[in-house]
């Protein structure tokens, strides 16, 4: 369950595994450390989400590690 | 604009009375920062991220036992209910979002003399020192407005697979940012 935490800052996760880890959150101590180390980092992420970038067309170059 | 506030006279006749006071209360608290926060993820439209705030203070007051925590996990939460509600209002803006593609890290233009082009330029190289893996999983969700089950469905791999090692890169990329003096 602990895993969950990071697709639970980035919004992420499904409605229902969403709900259910907010409800592990209550009584989660490491989770609840974690949720506030992580908290504004989506934010840096969403830097290049909003950066200006060029409109290209082309697949995207993301090799599947081979 | 906000109905929740509309018609609060400063009595507390009823449970609705007291229920729109505590949401004022928790306007002044948390309103303006939340709105200054939220106004960066909806590409400036006031009027959206006026929205968000109020559901996110909304969704606090129904829950409010989390009120109790400290300050920096309530500010934390609150961020990431906003950020959800911003994600689920894109996702629903967005007629084709499997067809949405984001800046593609390795081809960002970052104008010069903006200091938050020099931050989407160091996030871009942190996420560049991730391993495949990793990386892969923080496009592939986040990036691309994706759920976990989305991202594992196209990515071949078990959703608890992407759950994981989503968790493994975050902390990753958190301590590579930390190194650069960029995350806090």
């Amino acid at each position: 369950m602990h895993d969950g935490v990071a697709a639970y800052v980035l919004g992420v996760l499904d409605d229902e595994e969403h709900e259910a880890f907010e409800r592990h959150l209550d009584t989660c101590e490491r989770c609840q450390a974690e949720l506030v180390e992580l908290a504004e980092l989506p934010d840096q992420l969403d830097e290049l989400k909003n950066s200006p970038s060029s409109t290209s067309g082309d697949d995207p170059p993301m090799s599947m590690s081979h | 604009m906000c109905p929740v506030l509309g018609h609060l006279d400063g009595r507390f006749e009823s449970a609705d009375a007291e229920a729109e006071h505590r949401i004022a209360v928790l306007y002044q608290e948390f309103g303006g920062p939340l709105l200054r926060h939220v106004r960066k993820s909806t590409g400036n439209d006031l009027q959206w991220a006026e929205d968000v705030v109020q559901e996110t203070l909304v969704r606090a007051w129904r829950n409010s036992a989390r009120l109790q925590w400290e300050p920096s996990l309530i500010w934390a939460w609150l961020l990431t209910v906003a950020r959800r509600i911003v994600i689920d209002g894109r996702r629903r803006k967005s007629v084709r979002p499997q067809e949405v593609e984001p800046p593609e890290v390795d081809m960002m233009s970052v104008p010069d003399g903006s200091e938050r082009a020099l931050s989407a330029m160091v996030v871009a190289d942190a996420l560049r020192s991730l391993s495949e893996e990793h990386r892969q999983v923080i496009e592939h969700t986040y990036l691309r407005d994706r759920t976990i089950s989305e991202a594992a469905e196209i990515l071949g791999i078990p959703p608890g697979t992407v759950k994981s090692r989503l968790y493994y890169g975050i902390r990753a990329l958190r301590e590579l940012l930390r190194d650069k003096g960029v995350a806090g």
